[in-house]
This record gives structure tokens, sequence and C-alpha cells, in this order.
């Protein structure tokens, strides 16, 4: 086991655990400072795959912006100690039932299947270049679609939001 | 050379670029109105019209892929445009003539901003062949219509129909998005030729494979509403504004079909190549291993037997005709199991027959909903005395929902079935057959209460606007013709299918 | 050639449209009632001219193929929207046009005042165009778009009175009843298209009788398939309950449709497959099995029965019975040929039924009628030829139809259903004597004061004179060999002559010939006889009998008799077979297959909770299920 497979061990150990505190917590501010180590140990494991820019924007964009917005929500919402914003938990069997079974099945391809891995590459620097090269050459219609979607996101977020 | 394939890219996809267009300026020409106005609508009618004016232009670019293999501008495409403005054309009508829009107090404003980006969602999804392309136009399509099923948001009923709409979507949506990446695990590749040619070329782990496409199968058949992934249907239909109801089940509907027919048959068929097989028939050669089409079977079989079975009970009108939308869809897919050029054309036929039946359904029972105020079937008693045209339009499109001679419907199941006799699944055309037998029970109890039974209470005659009436018969006319002269849409279907974008 | 025989169904569907969309603007009824019943003649005459044309060929070149546009073209497979004008067609056209344009000129006299009045003309139209669709399409495909029209129109002219609630039931379970039926004939339609991979007649009768051998396993599939279409439009065991019920319809509706033309739809289509159900020997037996059955206990259940309009009902069910006899008996033409006559004399009674009702204020019931023949005159005297006509004595039309069918019958040497057919003949003459001694002799026994009978107009008249007329002369189409040619025989064979190449031909002697026509006379004289004497003096049906008065009077002591040995076994019987059979079995099928749906319906419901969790898990474990379906059955 080198450094390596240690660092990941360490950040994929955090991403899970913090993972289920989200889900299993009863109290909702758990759960949202938990989410902000779930972002972060993913972030990790972006770094450790040599994907330098998607781990910054991670960090910046979750971590730093809707983690923190999350969190405002909750704080400011009020009484949120006392009502219950706990959720309930239904049809905990079925669902525990079908979850296992994926989770089988999953594993099992995982470990079955031979994936096309790429050769490693050397890389130099960074891939912010090559990322910024792609998104206006062969990703040029996708990102633009995505600001699409993101307008109507916003516009049907406002929509919903106001009061009339 | 980049800025030129750009160029060139940017000169056949004018009928998208112009729906954006749309988009935008009806959100920044509401501005200006404080009050619910019109001109959004008449603004978004004038996008479908010039975007449709695009696409007719586009009728005879050979069929290729544009910005970078993202989509692709073919006549299957070209179909699904046609079929989108024409719905996206007939949904505003039909919000201008509701009066559940109407009074309602809300502004329009991204009312039909929606509506033009659910219709847009649609191109992209029938053109992608890059999955990457095909995830963003689902979620733009998804987006816009979770915002639009809960357009009453004071209504606790859309509210819940909307919120039901978005965990579920947001469920089939992340199934998919796992199938995808663990096809991108498999090939390498995002893009569906590639993806084609890597599966051809090199021996893979089909359980694997199965599973993605089955994780994938979660994000087509919510948007088809199929069995197994079909639960928000009814639920979200009954609390929408029906208009959008009406959208639902026709635009979404229909790209959702577009992209399982693309995906499945360029990815996983040759690349969508058809061969010709030792008996004659032109057919799209499977993988061997890959049983994808014996589980359309068993999921068209479960989708219409479900559909059709559960609908039999319903009272209320919106909830009856989700359920028949189940059930279409079923017979649709029955259509898809055979896999072969006959087949998917006798889909796209059903579809364009289905624009009309479905959507002439809707409007009738936004008129019964508006004159009546009511969506319960057993309060619909002897209305067929009070507004003859109405209820006899309705007739029409229930006897060609149900599948009888002389309506579209016949046509479409008749090439459904004939389709799969052809390729020897008789069972299938049997269970099918008996499928529409049992349709029948519920399509005929709504005209049994509306011709059969003695009006209560009030009998006065109940008539309409001569727009509500030209939009009506034009929406019966052609369920009839159609049942007729059938020749020129069964050609454009069969000359639908002949390419996958790939030269 | 400018072919215009399109026509024939053209007209009927342009009054159609005409009374269907203009309907509500005329307030004239003459107009409605004038191009309702006008287009119809037109059809007639133009169906007319086809058949003098077809006679002015030679015999094997009888047919003309109208192709109208090429309408189906999937891949290899083709069907032309094409009429095909040949003898069995125009035989069949011409009774649909020429009696059909006789009810029309009825209900111009018989719907007077009706608030439906254009719309009801449109819906007899409507149904004229199907109907002519139906025996005149060239292929499969367009002889069923007919059939489930006629269905339709049938359904909507049932319902037609919406204001009483038995209408609608009347009409929903013809429809339910039919649906069956035609689901028999869409399978036999596939698998036809499958193995000859054509809809067309010629195409599929050509290839039937080159390459199937008889009695294969796939031509008796096919034609049983068939079959049961036929015998859910023709009211045959076992699905014959719609009809009586469907009398709840306008009179003119049940004369047109459910005992002229539309229940001998599935005559048509057997007769019109000959070729295939002459391949299939268990199939023609199952024919004249089901024919013979059917016959025999309708006319047992039309003894008993009490409505004027359900007896005549069960009487078609029974004469439906008589021409599946012939059938299945490979007498083909002769199925045609009752078909023609049972069109004459059954359309005939019901128009008399009709105008009796119309005359009675809505009455239906014989028990309340009586005496009426002084009254009533006209139609007196032509339901009398129709009651004739159909008990068969001679020269009436009925007799020589039915006589040939028995010849028939008695020649392909089935004599239990050659003793069954003598035993319905009889109670044919039985029940309908009934009827009529019931309806016109004895005392009246309705209120005097309160009904006034008096004869109908002439327009409801006329017509019942000239069918009358045909009622009497229309046997003379076909005579028995021993007197002299038979027309209709001669003029169908060309139709059915790749059929009898292939069925035993069967020679009869005159000695034999003379025996059956003097057993078929004697039959339905002693049945005329004996129904005269129980119904046609007197009848009191709710006299208190003192067993002393009666004694001594000796009047009753020949009805007891009756009771005793015919009418109350009969009776028993009838109500047996009516409780079993149509109540228990056939709508316990009907109403189980509905329930079962419906509880289905009501189970698969309770999935959709309205939890969004619930559906979640739902549709995983679907994929899971999927997933392990492929693994495990599929591979």
């Amino acid at each position: 086991m080198n450094y390596y497979e240690i660092i990941f061990y360490v950040f994929a150990v955090l991403t899970v655990v913090s993972a289920g505190v989200v889900v299993f917590s009863r109290n909702i501010i758990y759960s949202a400072f938990a989410l902000l180590f779930t972002f972060t140990g993913v972030a990790g494991i972006y770094v450790l795959l040599n994907a330098d820019f998607i781990a910054i924007t991670q960090l910046l964009i979750y971590v730093g912006g809707i983690m923190i917005l999350l969190i405002f929500g909750v704080m400011l919402t009020t009484n949120v100690t006392n009502v219950e914003i706990t959720t309930q938990t239904l049809k905990a069997l079925p669902a525990t039932i079908v979850v296992a079974i994926v989770s089988a099945l999953l594993v099992s391809t995982m470990v079955s299947t031979k994936w096309a891995v790429k050769d490693p590459i050397s890389v130099e620097s960074t891939t912010i270049n090559q990322i910024g090269e792609l998104l206006l050459t062969k990703y040029l219609l996708p990102f633009e679609i995505a600001s699409i979607v993101l307008l109507i996101a916003m516009m049907g977020a406002a929509f919903l939001a106001r009061k009339n | 050379m980049l800025t030129q394939q750009i160029l060139d890219g940017l000169s056949k996809f004018y009928p998208e670029t112009i729906l954006s267009v749309t988009i935008l300026v009806i959100v920044f020409v509401e501005l200006f109105f404080k009050k619910k106005t019109r001109v959004s609508g008449w603004i978004a009618m004038a996008g479908l019209a010039a975007a449709m004016l695009f696409t007719f232009l586009q009728v005879n670019i050979p069929a290729q892929t544009i910005f970078f293999q993202m989509v692709a501008v073919d006549p299957f495409s070209y179909f699904f445009k046609v079929l989108l403005i024409l719905s996206g054309f007939l949904i505003v009508l039909f919000t201008f003539l509701s009066d559940e829009i109407r009074s309602s107090e809300f502004k329009t404003q991204e009312y039909y901003a929606l509506l033009i980006a659910l219709t847009l969602g649609g191109f992209l999804m029938a053109s992608s062949v890059n999955l990457l392309m095909m995830y963003l136009a689902l979620e733009l399509s998804s987006l816009s219509s979770y915002v639009l099923a809960g357009y009453f948001k004071k209504s606790n009923r859309s509210s819940e129909a909307a919120l039901k709409y978005v965990i579920y979507g947001g469920v089939s949506s992340g199934l998919m998005l796992f199938g995808i990446s663990l096809i991108y695990g498999i090939c390498g590749s995002l893009d569906m030729f590639a993806i084609s040619a890597y599966l051809s070329a090199n021996p893979v782990n089909l359980i694997t494979l199965l599973i993605a496409i089955f994780l994938m199968l979660a994000g087509f058949g919510y948007k088809i509403s199929a069995v197994p992934f079909h639960f928000w249907t009814p639920d979200v239909y009954e609390g929408s504004p029906m208009p959008v109801t009406a959208l639902l089940s026709v635009s979404s509907k229909a790209a959702g079909f577009a992209m399982l027919i693309r995906f499945f048959l360029v990815a996983f068929q040759n690349a969508g190549h058809p061969t010709i097989t030792t008996e004659g028939l032109h057919q799209y050669i499977t993988l061997p291993g890959l049983h994808w089409p014996e589980v359309i079977a068993v999921i068209a079989v479960a989708t219409m037997t479900l559909g059709n079975v559960v609908a039999i009970w319903q009272d209320n009108l919106k909830r009856l005709l989700a359920y028949s939308s189940i059930a279409q869809a079923g017979y649709m897919l029955l259509a898809f199991v055979v896999v072969s050029p006959q087949g998917i054309s006798a889909m796209l036929t059903y579809l364009a027959v289905y624009l009309f039946m479905n959507l002439g359904a809707f409007f009738a029972a936004i008129l019964i909903s508006n004159k009546y105020k009511t969506e319960n079937i057993e309060e619909m008693k002897g209305i067929g005395y009070r507004s003859p045209l109405l209820c006899v339009s309705m007739a029409v499109f229930m006897l060609s929902l149900s599948g009888i001679p002389m309506t579209a419907g016949f046509i479409g199941k008749f090439y459904i079935f004939s389709a799969l006799i052809n390729n020897g699944y008789i069972w299938l055309a049997i269970i099918g057959l008996m499928n529409s037998v049992v349709s029948l029970y519920y399509y005929i109890k709504i005209l049994k209460n509306m011709f059969l039974i003695r009006p209560q209470g009030d009998t006065g005659a109940v008539s309409f606007g001569a727009g509500y009436s030209v939009l009506l018969l034009a929406l019966a006319i052609p369920t009839i013709v159609l049942g007729i002269f059938f020749g020129p849409l069964t050609k454009f279907a069969e000359y639908s299918v002949q390419i996958f974008g790939l030269k | 050639m400018v072919n215009y025989f399109f026509l024939i169904t053209l007209l009927p569907l342009i009054g159609f449209l005409v009374n269907g969309i203009f309907g509500y603007k005329i307030k004239n009824e003459k107009v409605a009632g004038i191009i309702g019943s006008g287009t119809i003649l037109g059809s007639f005459i133009i169906a007319l001219i086809a058949f003098f044309q077809l006679l002015g060929m030679p015999a094997e070149q009888r047919t003309i193929t109208v192709t109208l546009f090429q309408w189906i073209t999937a891949g290899s497979f083709n069907i032309s929207a094409a009429y095909l004008i040949d003898p069995l067609s125009v035989v069949m056209s011409l009774i649909i046009t020429g009696v059909g344009f006789l009810i029309h000129v009825y209900s111009i006299g018989y719907m007077h005042g009706d608030r439906g009045f254009a719309r009801f003309f449109a819906f007899l139209n409507l149904f004229i165009f199907a109907m002519l669709n139906l025996v005149l399409g060239d292929n499969f495909l367009l002889m069923f778009l007919g059939w489930e029209g006629v269905g339709l129109c049938s359904y909507l002219l049932i319902g037609f009175w919406y204001e009483k609630k038995f209408t609608g039931d009347a009409a929903n379970k013809a429809f339910w009843v039919n649906r069956i039926g035609d689901l028999g004939f869409m399978i036999a339609m596939f698998y036809i298209l499958v193995n000859f991979g054509s809809l067309n007649f010629g195409a599929v009768f050509g290839a039937a009788g080159s390459s199937i051998a008889p009695g294969s396993t796939l031509i008796t599939v096919i034609t049983i398939l068939l079959f049961v279409g036929a015998t859910g439009k023709s009211a045959q065991i076992p699905l014959f309950i719609w009809l009586p019920d469907a009398m709840a319809g306008p009179t003119p509706v049940s004369a047109l449709i459910h005992a002229a033309t539309m229940v001998t739809a599935g005559v048509y289509m057997v007769a019109r497959c000959s070729i295939l159900f002459a391949l299939a020997p268990f199939t023609m037996d199952l024919i004249l099995a089901i024919g013979a059955l059917t016959a025999f206990f309708a006319a047992t259940i039309a003894v008993t029965q009490n409505d004027i309009k359900k007896i005549l009902a069960y009487s078609t069910v029974s004469q439906l019975g008589f021409m599946f006899m012939a059938l299945g008996a490979g007498a083909f033409s002769t199925g045609i040929f009752h078909v023609t006559t049972h069109a004459f004399f059954k359309a005939l009674m019901f128009l008399g039924a009709g105008s009796v009702i119309h005359s009675m204020h809505e009455e239906q019931d014989v028990m309340n009628m009586g005496g009426l023949k002084n009254k009533m005159k006209v139609t007196f005297l032509t339901f009398l030829m129709g009651g004739i006509a159909i008990s068969g004595i001679p020269p009436f039309s009925g007799f020589f139809s039915k006589d040939e069918i028995l010849t028939n019958v008695y020649l392909s040497g089935n004599y239990l259903f050659f003793g069954l057919g003598v035993l319905t003949a009889f109670m044919t003459a039985f029940y309908i004597f009934r009827l009529i001694g019931l309806t016109f002799y004895g005392n009246p026994r309705y209120d005097e004061h309160k009904t006034h009978p008096h004869e109908s107009p002439k327009v409801m008249t006329i017509p019942l004179i000239i069918l009358a007329v045909l009622s009497v002369i229309g046997g003379f189409i076909g005579l028995p060999h021993i007197v002299g040619p038979n027309l209709i025989d001669h003029f169908l064979e060309p139709v059915f002559a790749s059929a009898r190449t292939i069925l035993p031909v069967h020679h009869i002697e005159a000695g034999t010939e003379i025996m059956l026509i003097v057993i078929s006379v004697f039959v339905a004289v002693v049945g005329i006889f004996l129904a005269y004497r129980a119904y046609a003096k007197a009848y009191k049906p709710e006299v208190s009998r003192n067993p002393v008065y009666n004694f001594v009077q000796n009047k009753y002591k020949v009805d007891e008799f009756y009771n005793a040995v015919i009418v109350t076994p009969l009776r028993m019987l009838s109500n047996l077979l009516y409780k079993f059979f149509d109540l228990i079995v056939i709508d316990g099928i009907v109403n189980g297959s509905g329930k079962f749906f419906t509880s289905l319906s009501g189970d698969w419901r309770k999935m959709q909770t309205g939890v969004i969790q619930d559906y979640a898990v739902i549709s995983v474990a679907g994929i899971i299920a999927i997933i392990i379906f492929v693994l495990l059955v599929v591979k």
C-alpha cells in the first residue's frame, strides 16, 4: 500500500461516512454540515485523479457556495430546532432489500467487468487549458445547451418562489 | 477549419436557434406588461412557426451530424421536429382557450417560455447522437415540465403533482446517468456511433452492458411512462393544468420515444443500418446475447395491460386519459420489439396519429371542464345532447384511441400489428388485440354516459364559440381522414426511418 | 369504360353526410326522409344495372373489380380499396338496397314527429353504407371495416331512444357480444395474412384452393375463428343473446338491421369464404350442428314469448340457424336463397309488428292485443302473407328456401339434424300463428276506451304491400328440381364452383324430393292448425277456469292437451334453456370476464398509493425484476 492508496482510502471513508450521516441524521443541521465533508472528500478524490480543475470547482462551488447557502437557509428558517423537520422513514424494509440487491449487482459487475481504462498520460501542468479548448470546440453545443438548462431552472425556481 | 465546422453546424441549427431566441424574447417582452397578456403566446406561436419554416427547409439536407457529432440532422429527427412543433402549436391554442388558465391569477411569461423550452428539449432529444447531449436535452425538457406541472402553485393538487414529478424525475434521471456512466466505463466513449463500433469490435461483459441498458431504460421509461416507471403519470396528469397534461402526454412522450429509438438502434444495432435477412426482411442486427427486444416486449405487454386494466376503474377523466396514455405507450413499444424498419415506421405512424387523437381527447376534456365544470365521468350524463359537436368529436377520439376501424387509431394499430405478425410475433399481436378490446370498456363508458343516459337537471344546449369548434374539427377531421387516407403519412414515416444520422 | 358502380356505396354516404351535418337545420321531415330514402333508391337502381350487366356476361366471367385507390402499401403487402361485383355481392346488394329502401320509406311514417328524425335517417344511411362495404369489399380488410361499421350503426340505432334506460344497456350488450365475435374475425384475418401473405379475396382463395390440403389444422383454425365472428354478428349459439335485447331500438331498425341485413352478414361471410370452409370438413360439421341447435332452441323460446318483437327476434335467430344449416351442409347458394326470402318476409313481419305497435300506442305484449284484423286490414293481410311464407306453405317464398335447406341437410346424411330441422319447421308454423292468432283474432284484450287501433298511413302500408308481394312470389327464383329451374342457384354457381369441386356431390331422386316436400308441408300445416285452434278463437288468458265448467263446455280440453303435451314441456325446456344457457352460462361468461377485469383493475389500482417513496422503490424493484428476467429466463 503506497501513499497514494492511503490518501485515497482516507478520502473515500470520509466521503462515505459523512454521506451516511447526511442520510441518517435526524437533525437537519447535522445533515447539512456532514454534506460539507462529503463534498470535500469528493474534491480530494478528484485531485487524486489528476482532475485539478474539477477539484477546484467542486471546492469553490459546492463547498464554498452551495453549502454555505444551504446552511444559511437552514439557519434562517425559524424554529429549526423545535419543528419536526426530521424525515420520516417510509417502507424501510422493502427499500433496504431493493438497495441491497442493487448494490450486490453493481459490486459484482464492478468486479467482473473489464473496464475501458485509458492509458495514464503525463500531465505537464494543468487540465484547464484543455477543458477550456474542448468547451468551445467539441463540446460547444452541450456547453451552450447547459446554459439554457440553467436559465430554465432559474426561471422555474423564481416562478415557484415568487409570491405572485 | 474548426470555425468552418461550427459555422456549418450553425447553418443547420436554425430551428433550435430560433426556439432559444424565442424563449429569451418572451422573457424580455413580458417585462413590459404588468397584467396578464396574450402577447407572449403570440410570440411563442410566431417562434414555432418560424422554427417550422426552417425545419421544412431542412427536408432535403443529406443526413449528417453537426457540432462534432453531437446532434444529427436527418429524416428521423425531421419527423419528430414536425410532430413537436405541431403539438406545441396546438398546446398554445389550448392555453388560449382554457378557462382554467385564463382564470388563474398568474402571469404567463414563464408559461410560454417553458413551453418553448420543452419543445426545444424535445428537438434535441430527437436528434442527439451523444449521450451527454441526450442527457442535457432530457433535463431541459424535464425541468420545464416540472415547473409547468406546478403552474397553479396555489393549488395543492398542482403543487403536489410538481413535487412528485421532480422527485420521481430526479430518481429516474439519476438512474439513467448511472447507466450512462457504466456505458462510458465499458466503451470509453459517449458517442453513440463510437459505442456501436466498440461493441461490434470488442467482446464485452454482457451482464454489465445489460445492467447499464436497464438503468438507462429508467430514464426513457419515465419519459414515455412505461411500466414500471409510470407511477408519476396519473398523479401528475391529474394535478397539472389540462393543457400541460396534454403537452406531457404528447410532446414529451414523443421525444422520449425518439430518444429511445435512436439510442437503441444506433448504439446496439450496427449503427442503425438495416440488413436484409434470409427471408427478405429488413432488420437490424442485434448483438449476440443482447436480449433487449425481449425485455421491451415484456415491458410493452405490462405497460398496456396495466394501463388498460387500471383505467377501467377511473372516474376522473384526466386520470382515465393518463392511464389510457400509458396503455398507448405500450402499443407503441410493441412495435419496437420487431427491431426492423417496418416496426419503427409503424411506431412513427402511430405517434403521428396519436398526436391528433390524444390532443383531441384532451381538448374535448378542456372544453367539458370549461362549460360543465367537471372532470368526473359520472357527471357527464347526457351532455351528448347538450353539446353535440363536442361530444361527437369526443366519440371520434375515443373510438380512435381504442382502434375502431375507419379511424386513424385503427391504422396505427393495424400497422403495428402487421409489423408484429410479419416478423412472427403473433402472440404479441393477439395480446395487443385483447388489450384493445379491454380498452373499449372504458372508452365506451364515457360515450355511454354522454349519449345513452338521459341528462339530469339542466338540459339546455351548451354551445361554444366558433374558435373552439374550428379547433375541435381541426383535430377530429384528421383523426377520421387519416383512418381512410393515410398513404402520405405512412410514406413519410417509412422515409424517416431510412437512415440514422451517419451517412 | 367509366365505372360508376362506386356510386352504390357513395350515395348512402352522401345521404348520411347531408342528414348528419345539416340534419338539425332540416326542419321539414319530408326533406330529410326523401334524402334518406332517395339515395338508397339510387343505389338500388345502380345495383340493378350491375345485376343486368352481369347477366349479359358469360357465366364464368361474371366478375367486375372496381378499384377505387391504392390503399395500404407496407412492404410486400398491398391492399387496394376495391369493390368486387360478382353474383353473390350483387344479390346481397340488391337485398340491402331494395329492402333497405322500403324500410326507409316506411320509417318516414313510423318516425313521424320524433325529435331525432334526421338523425335517424343519417344513421340508417350510414348503416347501408357500411353494409354495402361489407358485401362489396374485395378483401378481408374492407369487409372487416364494413363489419365494424354495421356494428357501430347497430349500436347507435339500438340506443337511439336514449331516454329509455334499457336501450342503453341493450346497446351495450350488443356491442360487447359483437366484440367477442370480432376478435375471432380479426385473429382469423391475421392468420390469413401470415399464411397467404395477402388479404385479397382472389389471392387468398386461389392460394387456398391450390395449396391447402383439405382438413389441415391451419384451415380448420382459420375457419373456426371466422365462424366465431359469424356467430357474433349472426346471433348463433353461444353469442345469440344480444339480438332479442336489441329489439329495444325503433322497429324499422329491427326490421332492417336485426332481420333483413346485418345479421345475415355472418352467412354472407361464410358463403364468400366457401372455398376455405369447404376445405375444413370439421368446421362444416360444426356449423351444421350449431345452426341446427340454434334453430331449434330459438324456436322453442319463441313459442313462449309474449312480446311481439321478442317473438320475431327469436324467430330471426331460428331462421338464421336454418341458413347456417344450409351452409354447413355445403349448400351455399341455398343459404343465400334463404337470406333473400327471409329478408322479404321477416322485414315484412317486423314492419307489420311496427304498424301494430304504432297503432296500439307502443303496446308490445300480444296478451294485450287481439281482434285487430278488422281494424287494420292491410297490416293483417300482409302479416298473414308473411306468416304463411315463414311457415313454409307452398307456393309462398319461405317454403322453397326452407324445403331446399331441409333437402340438403337430408342429403348430407345428418338425419338427426334433419329431424331437428323438421321439428323446428313445425314449431315455426306454430309460434308464428300463435302470434297472429293472439294479435289479430279473438276479442280485443285491451281497453277499448283508451286505445283505438287504426290502420297506419299509406307511406307505411305501401312498403308492407310490396314486401308481401315479394314474400309470396319471391320463392320462384329457386324452384325445386322437379318443378322447374333453380334460377338463383344457377346464377350464384360460378361463385361457389371451386368449393363445389371439393365437397361431395349429392344427387336427388324425384321420389325423395316429393317425400321431403310432403313432410315439410305437413308439419307446417299441422303447426298452423294447432296454433289456430289454440289461439285464434277467443283466447282468454286470465279466465278463472272452473274445472267442471270447462269439462262440461269441453271448450278448453284441446287447449289443455296442447298445454300439457306441447306448450308446458316446451315452456319448461325453454325456461330451462333460457335460465341455464342465457342467464347463467352466457351472461356468466360475459359478466364474469367484465367482473374479472374490474376486480383486477381494483387490485392494480392500489399500487398507485400516492406516496412517492413507494413509486421509487417499485420502479427500482422493477429494474431488478427485468435484470433477473433476462439473466434467468431469456438466456
